[in-house]
């Protein structure tokens, strides 16, 4: 049971996190209704607390409590609620739920961004320590790895051996390296944990003859979705400090989208910093590459019917619409769009922390239907998606409704439509 | 030490792609006993770093690590 301590710290940070756009949002919300047709999760389950309208209002109950005159004096009528535990499983729910799309946002008249109440939902649940755990495990995770690096340095340049010798044979030089701490390189590239973003850029950097550097942290950020601004800073500034000490001049962050929206779009508020570097999403780096002439595809190389998802990390809240689609169909002999796409697109169920939550196995599968339909009526066989937790959702969505697509990063892609010297290893 | 080592539970992890190894783990630790082990089998290189990571702030313990060809094994202790 909730105590008096606990809900006083959760009001607290409510307090903290309370500003003109949040007010605005509060008072402007006409319960139109209008966003329940927007998110996946409340068009597939017509469960009300997935309504974005519903969740804002658990943070308005609390907000009306303390912080009006006639929540603290009428609060029945007011519909103004203590921090209490009914409240606090709802948050909980509404909140981790919440994939943080914001379709809903594109379609509310008054541009409500949902996940301004859900973030502040998080972190209230973090305070008291309700947060989800295995988001608060990956986040801590990630920042014991960075305070502790020369204890897994060897460690992870241990694990880059077997693809270093894979890049080598690919590329066709014996000389090529994958370059770790290089001082003065042009770019620091931020990959995800494992090798499966290193070796398709390597390859792509090698032959776009970049001068770069592999850094020695992964770009995902658990502390964001865990919704612990701390702890989020702490994760990313790993590589913000790493790439300070090289000297370089862009950080590109891998196909992850929400690690590219909190560096491009958060981490400087959060930091009160200006970084002295770029920062870039691949899936631009790799737009331009192609359009300079410095890596070369092959035009129609790639003969099954092939369509695009866009990330709503990258897309709708990363700008990035038509690169994607550039590279796709400099490759695809045959592409097929889905509907609706770009900023009306349908999240895939994935994104906020969801893949890594069991507890939302459930309504991952029950809510990633929409995206289900869109892929069938495509009737594509390969779907490209430049995020990993889109893909990671994707294959799920493709496994347990028989789609029988192949679902590839962009990076992938871009290596299969190269000339390169070395044959892929069977 | 041998018997130390003999796992309560045994998790296929491979051809999982990282952070997922790591929370394979997390979610199955409670199903061992405390001083339990889990032997813990991923194909992925970032769990290397990963595993013993969220081992140390969790406050459980990573025995005994091996290569088995191409795949990594942990032996994960849970202390609490």
């Amino acid at each position: 049971m909730v105590t008096r301590e606990e809900q006083d710290l959760a009001v607290k940070i409510l307090d903290e996190k309370t500003n003109r756009q949040l007010l605005y949002y509060l008072d402007i919300c006409t319960r139109c209704g209008i966003c329940k047709d927007a998110c996946h999760q409340y068009v597939a389950t017509g469960d009300v607390l997935y309504l974005p309208a519903s969740r804002a209002q658990l943070i308005r109950k609390v907000f009306r409590k303390y912080f009006t005159i006639q929540g603290k004096l009428i609060p029945s009528v007011v519909e103004a609620t203590a921090p209490n535990d009914k409240l606090l499983e709802d948050l909980y729910r509404a909140s981790y739920a919440c994939t943080s799309c914001r379709r809903c946002m594109y379609y509310c008249p008054f541009s409500i961004d949902t996940t301004w109440f859900t973030s502040i939902g998080r972190a209230m649940l973090v305070a008291i320590g309700r947060g989800a755990t295995i988001l608060g495990e990956l986040a801590d995770a990630a920042i014991m790895k960075g305070e502790n690096i020369d204890m897994f340095r060897d460690i992870l340049i241990e694990g880059l051996k077997d693809t270093e010798d894979e890049f080598k044979a690919r590329v066709g030089d014996p000389a090529a390296t994958i370059p770790i701490g290089k001082k003065g390189a042009h770019s620091l590239y931020v990959a995800l944990a494992g090798t499966h973003t290193i070796l398709p850029m390597a390859i792509i950097f090698h032959q776009a003859k970049a001068d770069w550097s592999l850094s020695l942290f992964e770009a995902a950020n658990y502390g964001y979705f865990y919704g612990d601004t701390a702890r989020a800073k702490k994760i990313a500034q790993r590589f913000v400090d790493e790439a300070k000490a090289l000297g370089v001049q862009e950080l590109i962050i891998s196909e992850c989208g929400h690690a590219y929206r909190v560096m491009e779009f958060l981490y400087e508020a959060w930091a009160k910093e200006k970084l002295p570097f770029k920062i870039r999403a691949v899936v631009d780096v790799m737009h331009d590459y192609i359009k300079e002439g410095r890596i070369k595809l092959k035009p129609g190389s790639l003969l099954e019917p092939v369509t695009y998802h866009d990330p709503c990390q990258v897309g709708r809240n990363g700008g990035f619409y038509e690169e994607p689609r550039n590279i796709v169909k400099a490759v695809a002999a045959d592409y097929r769009e889905m509907t609706p796409n770009r900023e009306k697109q349908w999240c895939c169920g994935g994104g906020g922390g969801l893949v890594a939550e069991s507890e939302f196995d459930t309504l991952r599968q029950v809510s990633g239907q929409k995206k289900v339909e869109q892929i069938r009526k495509t009737g594509a066989k390969v779907l490209v998606t430049p995020c990993e937790n889109c893909r990671l959702q994707i294959e799920m969505l493709n496994e347990k409704n028989n789609l029988g697509i192949r679902i590839s990063s962009m990076m992938d892609l871009v290596v299969e439509s190269m000339d390169l010297p070395g044959a892929k290893p069977a | 030490m041998a018997d130390e080592l003999k796992p309560d539970l045994e998790l296929d992890l491979k051809g999982l792609l990282c952070p997922l190894p790591m929370v394979r783990v997390s979610q199955n630790i409670t199903k061992v006993a405390v001083g339990g082990i889990i032997k813990a089998t991923a194909s992925d290189p970032g769990s290397m770093a990963d595993i013993p990571s969220w081992a140390r702030t969790t406050g459980n313990e990573v025995v005994k690590t091996e290569r088995d060809g191409k795949n990594f094994v942990f032996y994960v202790k849970r202390l609490k």
